[in-house]
């Protein structure tokens, strides 16, 4: 999120109870040029198709981290059995058929642990102290938010917005 | 789930966090009081060896790999339910498929505890692990003991993080609704700060499907190579083709039968009846009769195979099992795993709370004697009579088994009381979304 230092500037949080009016009120503020913020306490697709319609770059994370996974289990059984190369039950010192498990096990674990990391970095989490001034406890629990920042002569207009686009509630933090 | 909105889903569940009742203090005393008992019974193996459990030649592999095999089967099914039943958007998961993955991860970490026990010298254990030390020794990777070892490590890891990273929205939802002060501080820690904004959803949204993606493989591999511990020898009654398939199987017939163990207390003292209704439990009831039928029909086939190989060691281990001196184990299992789930072709008895309690007791039961029937038969008669023995039970054994359900209990316990054990926010993705004009709706 873009911190704004002016003091010029006013944060305005809006509740929505529904999702049809939270999703008017984008609309028309972002014709207008704000930068917004849609808090919800899902997943909601109709959301998601107007204000997160993007390829989400975790699966290059989750495509690494397995291939890495994959290359790393077969190095590491190949490598190890030639740094001791003892014949077992007639079986070949290199062994690729019964390699194949440690291979499989590694890509999925790599993998599974790069989605996490892939995860935690795009979702900027863990982030827990640092405090969201915009988050409001009922976005977690039956409320839809839309917040963003705008300048003291717009407040006007945005407020006009969200009245007519059925806010609950407009709160104005001033001097972020 | 018409009549349920966000809201109702919110104190539904959170209810479920209330400061524990006399009831819960005096069950979670019962359990600490088991777990007690394996404590001790273990300290008692380490302190005066591991003679004191009635492993012998040549049943080298007693009840310890026969619990092992048990739990790490009632640990599969958690990973079936929210993983294979995501990615095929069965919407019958979405109510337990949390409890069943608190399920898989602490019954993976009961299991583990299994082959460490089973040690003579545990304190060696991490000898399996491929780390480089001064013998230049490295453990060999064709053995399936090993297998095992990645293949249970990466089925703790994937599961546990597919369930927190599941959980982190619920622990949100925990932590802006939590009253007192240590509860706030606990959900702030463990839910990472998480606010869901549209692009975090859509990340996470994205991130789970993978999840639900590499974990379903898991579902597969983990039993197939616990299997291969078997199957892999040459034993009479273990070298057999059908076993990964017969273990996956069992795997989530047990684990769907511990899932309803655990959901219906719950959802009766919790009063959850809203969320958890009766066609879930008719889908979780259709699902364990369909591998009670898979099971039996495993079952029906090893002695079938044994017969058609014309090989007098496996013939005679396939008789030995229903008519030898361990006969009452098979008749067990062959009554608790095939005989009584068939009533579940009465669609009545599909939505019986009370008979579904009692039948998920039966097939556990059954399900550890289907382990115990595998594992101390075929050892107990191999090849040459002159090699066959016997095993009796110790009470160390049975004190350690007794202690695994206390240590599992202990932890669905507190998962229980300090965590959401309904999926808050996948209930909510299923409820219709709230709209002021209907008619507007995509």
């Amino acid at each position: 999120m873009t911190v704004i230092k002016s003091f010029d500037n006013r944060l305005v949080i809006s509740v929505f109870s529904y999702v049809d009016d939270l999703l008017r009120a984008y609309t028309l503020l972002k014709e207008r040029g704000f930068e917004l913020r849609v808090y919800s306490p899902c997943p909601i697709p109709d959301i998601e198709e107007h204000v997160a319609n993007f390829w989400s770059p975790v699966r290059v994370f989750t495509a690494a981290g397995a291939v890495l996974g994959l290359i790393g289990g077969f190095a590491l059984a190949i490598l190890t059995s030639l740094d001791w190369p003892l014949r077992t039950s007639a079986k070949a010192v290199v062994s690729v058929p019964g390699f194949v498990v440690v291979g499989y096990e590694l890509t999925i674990l790599l993998g599974g642990l790069a989605t996490l990391l892939g995860l935690f970095f795009l979702t900027r989490v863990p982030q827990i102290f640092n405090r969201d001034i915009g988050y409001k406890p009922e976005f977690s629990s039956n409320k839809f938010g839309l917040v963003f920042k705008c300048s003291k002569d717009e407040l006007k207009d945005v407020y006009e917005i969200l009245r007519t686009s059925n806010a609950e509630d407009i709160e104005v933090r001033d001097r972020i | 789930m018409q009549s349920v909105n966000y809201k109702t889903v919110d104190t539904l569940v959170l209810n479920t966090l209330r400061p524990p009742t006399l009831g819960w203090y005096i069950l979670f005393g019962i359990i600490l009081l088991c777990l007690a008992v394996g404590v001790s019974c273990w300290t008692y193996q380490i302190l005066n060896g591991i003679g004191s459990s009635a492993k012998s030649n040549p049943v080298n592999w007693g009840v310890y790999i026969t619990t092992f095999v048990f739990w790490v089967g009632i640990a599969h099914s958690g990973t079936l339910i929210s993983a294979v039943l995501y990615l095929f958007r069965a919407k019958f998961r979405m109510p337990i498929y949390r409890i069943a993955e608190a399920m898989t991860v602490f019954a993976v970490i009961t299991a583990g505890l299994f082959p460490i026990i089973h040690l003579g010298r545990p304190w060696t254990f991490y000898w399996l692990l491929p780390y480089p030390n001064q013998m230049a020794l490295w453990p060999n990777f064709r053995s399936p003991l090993l297998w095992d070892v990645f293949a249970v490590t990466t089925y703790l890891t994937i599961s546990s993080v597919f369930f927190y990273v599941g959980l982190l929205p619920d622990i949100a939802t925990a932590r802006d609704q939590a009253q007192s002060k240590f509860r706030k501080l606990l959900y702030s820690i463990a839910s990472l700060g998480w606010r869901g904004d549209a692009e975090k959803w859509k990340h996470y949204a994205s991130a789970y499907l993978l999840f639900a993606a590499f974990a379903t493989p898991l579902v597969v591999s983990v039993h197939s190579v616990v299997s291969w511990d078997f199957a892999v020898s040459v034993i009479p009654g273990w070298h057999a083709t059908i076993f990964p398939p017969y273990f996956v199987a069992g795997a989530i017939f047990s684990g769907v039968a511990m899932v309803l163990t655990l959901i219906i207390p719950l959802r009766a003292v919790y009063k959850l009846h809203p969320l958890i209704r009766a066609e879930h439990f008719d889908a979780m009831s259709k699902l364990t009769l369909v591998t009670s039928c898979i099971v039996g029909f495993a079952y029906v086939t090893e002695f079938y195979t044994a017969w058609w190989s014309k090989n007098p060691f496996e013939r005679f281990q396939f008789w030995f099992r229903p008519t030898g001196d361990l006969a009452l184990g098979f008749w067990i299992m062959f009554v608790c795993n095939v005989v009584l789930p068939q009533l579940l072709w009465i669609k009545k008895l599909r939505t019986h709370i009370g008979f579904l309690f009692v039948l998920s007791i039966f097939i556990n039961i059954g399900m550890w004697f289907e382990r115990y029937n595998i594992i101390l038969q075929s050892l107990y008669r191999d090849y040459l009579p002159s090699a066959w023995g016997h095993y009796n039970f110790s009470w160390v054994e049975l004190g350690i088994l007794l202690g695994s359900f206390g240590w599992f209990g202990m932890w669905m316990m507190l998962f229980i009381k300090f965590f959401p054990s309904v999926a808050i926010t996948e209930i909510k993705e299923i409820l219709p979304v709230p709209k002021r004009h209907e008619d507007d709706s995509h």
